[in-house]
């Protein structure tokens, strides 16, 4: 093995080495832990966004929507049915499979801007129907997990946060292992052609349709995924919350745009320095100024859209490099 | 007419009012190299376009062995065996050499098996000692020989060539000229759009003249020098066969 492949294998063992041993000093029911559980859970979440917004730059901004399909569907079934969250959650990734097939017949073949937007708006409309479809979602008002910490695991519920801390770790490392599978694989330079030129993809004989389908579908999964764990984790949420723009779908874009968009570690970057920030920015600003986070995530995108597209990673990149260039001189 | 690779049947294209192809019919047999000529704006590019799928023909038909392709999607076209190069160089510029040239290959080939034979083709087309730079940081000439070997890559019968050699000095065009005969031998045909005469004179054993749109002549260099109406549309009264186009 190359110095360079030892590398690559070795840091990001490390990092997860670290995140295994991080909360062991840290207090089980804290603060701290739960805002390390949202950072793993937003970079499990940018992730699955990276397959389609980052490889494909497929720019969706309706994500949510997968999101809150399976949140609702998993903690509903669990309501009203008692069924267990771990079969709850595979019924969420099969309707959030149908969602995505359903907005891909007319969105797929929507380029840049004009796909962004219908994304958002399809965002919305799952917003919309879960405020106003009150007999089976709670409406506005919202809808709890009902709490059975006798049921354990079974019920996907602990008595401290720290197994949903690993829980969040490995649903991290799984949707990193699954990005990194199509990354590198044929499924992989498909999407990286469609990214860079489509028709010279169709001409050279890549089915653009069905590559961005596939991506799609795959993203909308995953996402259905972490929502049911999300749902599990907080309890309790609403329609605005769990289908927001700014509060899930813009930040799952920001996240891998500012980390760096179509790369393994963008969303580790991208999810370790915003999660942290926005905490911090609503401890000091409180609630004061409501919407300010979300005015600051604007800005944010902006900034590194405007001064570095290709996000933090790059600055890592082209630091390391001229690094080596000084040694070599 | 059975036996031809390609027959493109009375093909019109029009974009709005404007008419690009205008029942444009001819075939190629395999193994030919034929030449596609005409002044700016005449509808080469158009045609080719046509034939790989990127625009449905408004009307006519085109047969690529012995399958109707017309309305096909351009995967499909590729798939049988029927690619381009872009003339305005289209690379996925933020990729390796290489790995253009692999995307190419996985139209019928597994990963593994792609990235063997991009490297194939990479040196065939004389660029191997590129492979790992980003082909957005190219010169013009490298970028040409990248879509080259990209379309090589797809293992096509039938390869459209879109100004391969413009910008090329003569001993680069002369290493085209080489290849390009080398993989007819091999069994692929070719037609060939370029501007510069001499070169298309010297590689095509067939010229199609396009003229706004129109075919106006179909025939060996030779002919097509002499071809009355071509010498006012295009070559001008003053091509010898020595001398360059336009």
């Amino acid at each position: 093995m190359t110095r360079a492949e030892t590398l690559s294998i070795a840091l990001p063992a490390l990092v997860v080495l670290a995140l295994i041993i991080a909360p062991l000093g840290l207090d089980p029911y804290g603060y701290t832990l739960r805002i390390l559980c949202l950072m793993l859970l937003f970079c499990a979440m940018g992730q699955a966004w990276n397959i389609v917004g980052g490889l494909a730059n497929q720019i969706s901004l309706g994500h949510a929507a997968y999101f809150g399909i399976g949140a609702y569907s998993s903690t509903i079934l669990f309501g009203s049915f008692g069924l267990s969250p771990l079969i709850g959650v595979f019924v969420g990734m099969a309707l959030a499979a149908l969602f995505a097939l359903v907005l891909s017949l007319p969105t797929l073949r929507l380029k840049g801007h004009y796909f962004a937007l219908a994304t958002l708006a399809a965002g919305e409309v799952a917003r919309v129907v879960a405020n106003s479809w009150t007999s089976l979602t709670g409406g506005p008002v919202g809808i709890s997990v009902p709490y059975r910490p006798d049921a354990g695991f079974w019920a996907l519920q602990f008595q401290t946060v720290l197994p949903n801390y690993y829980l969040f770790l490995g649903a991290m490392v799984l949707v990193s292992l699954v990005f990194w599978r199509v990354q590198t694989s044929a499924f992989g330079y498909r999407l990286r052609a469609i990214k860079e030129n489509e028709t010279a993809a169709e001409v050279i004989g890549v089915n653009t349709y069905r590559v961005k389908l596939h991506a799609s579908l795959l993203s909308a999964v995953l996402t259905a995924m972490l929502g049911t764990l999300y749902a599990q984790f907080q309890f309790f949420f609403d329609p605005d919350t769990i289908f927001g723009v700014a509060t899930i779908s813009v930040k799952m874009a920001l996240i891998v745009i500012l980390g760096g968009a179509g790369r393994l570690y963008g969303p580790w970057i991208g999810a370790a320095v915003i999660i942290p920030l926005e905490e911090m920015a609503n401890s000091y600003l409180g609630n004061s100024i409501a919407g300010l986070s979300q005015f600051a995530y604007g800005v944010l995108l902006i900034v590194v859209i405007l001064l570095n597209p290709r996000g933090l990673i790059s600055l890592f990149e082209s630091l390391r490099d001229r690094l080596k260039r000084r040694q070599r001189a | 007419m059975s036996g031809q690779l390609l027959e493109v049947r009375n093909v019109t294209r029009r974009f709005g009012g404007l008419v690009a192809n205008s029942n444009v019919a001819f075939t190629v047999a395999p193994g030919e190299i034929v030449g596609l000529i005409g002044p700016n704006g005449a509808g080469k590019t158009t045609l080719f376009n046509v034939l790989v799928g990127i625009y449905p023909p408004s009307s006519g038909e085109v047969i690529f062995d012995g399958k109707s392709i017309g309305g096909m999607k351009p995967h499909q076209i590729a798939k049988a065996g029927l690619t381009k190069t872009f003339q305005n160089v289209a690379l996925f510029a933020e990729t390796s050499v290489l790995d253009n040239v692999v995307t190419g290959g996985l139209v019928n080939r597994s990963l593994t098996d792609a990235r063997r034979f991009a490297a194939e083709c990479l040196e065939r087309v004389g660029i191997g000692a590129i492979a790992g730079k980003k082909a957005g940081d190219l010169s013009f000439p490298e970028r040409a020989r990248v879509e080259v070997a990209r379309a090589l890559c797809t293992s096509p019968k039938l390869l459209l060539l879109d100004e391969v050699m413009a910008a090329l000095t003569p001993a680069e065009m002369e290493e085209i000229i080489e290849l390009v005969r080398s993989l007819r031998d091999e069994g692929m045909t070719f037609i060939v759009v370029e501007h510069h005469m001499k070169a298309v004179m010297k590689l095509c054993e067939r010229l199609i003249v396009l003229n706004f749109g129109e075919m106006i002549a179909d025939g060996t260099p030779q002919e097509i020098a002499s071809n009355r109406k071509v010498l006012d549309a295009y070559l001008g009264a003053n091509f010898t066969t020595q001398g360059e186009g336009h």
